[in-house]
């Protein structure tokens, strides 16, 4: 919680000092990609080149040994459907933050499927409210939320475990993490509460990072300067996510 | 314009009048490029005379044969730049298309040659504006039992459209290579980016990717 706050502190002093790292959507009109645009400032670099080292010696050493000996045992289906699991138990601020924005039909639509695939698609570990009915998810998190009503995204930060991010992201995580139906669940105790939640991260992490081990190889493979690659990357696809909820 | 053409031809009596319509029919649309240049690298990849590890050379030969005329390799690379491009001389200009071609090829020859036959295929829909057109596809891979998008940008030079851009699950090739290349031009030299991918290409031609 701590953190929490802290990281609010940050943004509204980020937001304060009017500065605006914000980097403008790609043109909707078909070749004007901007191909002299700079990349984002990142003025945070020598801490996030530091945690981003962090990050692949993490998966080194322990993520991705684990992830593929769990990947030879379950099979892909297995792993979907842990998966689809993790996602429906993370209904509640998917429909909070589609109220937030005001897609009230989004928030509709978030709140029938976890209806439905928590009874007809055995907790969730299939999704049958896509297949049978044709109930598409609406994602939404805090981070788009605050996107919505302004907020700037603040320096690009490379979080420990977490990965890529801005500061705005980071709250967004934080204030959707508070949201998780774990912290409502008073009979548990603080250690309890957090032995669930850790473990669950984990769970959802490594099972996660065993659908994608060829994916994560090709990167590392492949990239000129890798922490550029994968920043960019981030933010390409975040853009993309911003843009989705218009 | 052109009528009036036709009409000088007809007067002229030329026999190349009936050039016409072979030419503009020969302009494939975007879609259509993508489409023929995807089944004739996969035709390549299933050819039983480049099959097995010891036809893997061959095999990427042929399939660079096929594709790389798909590709405007100079917009690539000057798109790849970006604000670096104009500060090169033409001569540095050249040598750093094929340089970049070269490291785009030893790539994804590897992740080519990773697609057989069960990889499917998708073409969605062409957006064409001017001379611009986003090609929409999805490719299905039954191993992973996961869809990716990819979009295929195209820009029309003279009378054919040539791939300019690869966008893979909303990542656009073109700008990731950018981001790391001002990294490193930021921080550096222009010698030291062209030393630095001569060292990718060295270390990704020791250890090509398993297929």
């Amino acid at each position: 919680m701590y953190v929490f706050v802290k990281l609010i502190a940050v943004v509204l002093v980020t937001a304060v000092l009017g500065l605006r790292f914000d980097a403008s959507l790609v043109s909707a009109q078909l070749g004007a990609e901007e191909d002299t645009t700079p990349p984002p400032a990142d003025p945070l670099a020598p801490f996030n080149e530091k945690m981003f080292w962090f990050n692949l010696k993490l998966d080194d050493y322990l993520v991705r040994p684990v992830a593929s000996g769990y990947a030879k045992i379950f099979p892909i289906g297995a792993r979907r459907g842990v998966d689809r699991f993790f996602d429906n138990v993370g209904v509640v601020p998917r429909f909070a933050n589609n109220l937030l924005q005001f897609r009230l039909v989004g928030a509709a639509r978030e709140l029938s499927r976890f209806l439905v695939n928590t009874t007809l698609g055995g907790v969730g570990f299939f999704d049958v409210a896509d297949s049978w009915l044709g109930l598409k998810p609406s994602p939404a998190d805090f981070g788009q939320t605050l996107w919505k009503y302004g907020v700037p995204s603040g320096p690009y930060l490379v979080l420990p475990f977490f990965g890529p991010s801005t500061i705005r992201d980071a709250v967004g995580l934080a204030a959707d993490g508070a949201m998780h139906p774990l912290n409502y669940m008073d009979v548990l105790s603080t250690v309890e509460w957090l032995a669930i939640r850790s473990g669950a991260q984990v769970m959802y992490a490594i099972n996660y990072r065993s659908m994608n081990l060829e994916l994560f190889e090709d990167v590392d493979r492949y990239a000129v300067d890798l922490y550029g690659a994968v920043q960019d990357a981030y933010f390409q696809r975040r853009e993309r996510e911003l843009r989705a909820t218009e | 314009m052109l009528r009036r053409w036709l009409a000088v031809c007809v007067m002229a009596g030329l026999p190349f009048l009936s050039f016409l319509p072979v030419v503009t029919w020969a302009v494939l649309s975007p879609l259509e490029v993508i489409r023929s240049g995807v089944n004739q690298a996969i035709a390549v990849l299933q050819d039983p005379a480049y099959q097995g590890t010891d036809r893997r050379q061959q095999r990427i030969a042929k399939v660079r044969e096929v594709v790389l005329p798909l590709f405007d390799t100079r917009e690539i690379a000057k798109r790849a730049l970006g604000v670096y491009w104009r500060e090169r001389t033409e001569e540095e200009q050249e040598q750093f298309v094929a340089l970049f071609t070269e490291l785009v090829e030893k790539t994804y020859s590897g992740t080519l040659d990773r697609y057989t036959a069960n990889v499917e295929f998708y073409y969605d829909e062409e957006r064409i504006e001017g001379n611009f057109a986003d090609v929409a596809t999805r490719i299905f891979d039954p191993a992973q039992q996961k869809t990716f998008s990819v979009v295929y940008k195209l820009h029309r030079v003279g009378d054919r459209w040539l791939i300019y851009d690869i966008v893979a699950e909303n990542v656009s090739m073109v700008r990731n290579y950018r981001n790391q290349f001002n990294r490193i031009l930021n921080k550096s030299s222009y010698e030291d980016l062209v030393q630095t991918i001569q060292n990718k290409i060295k270390e990704l031609s020791v250890a090509p990717a398993p297929s």
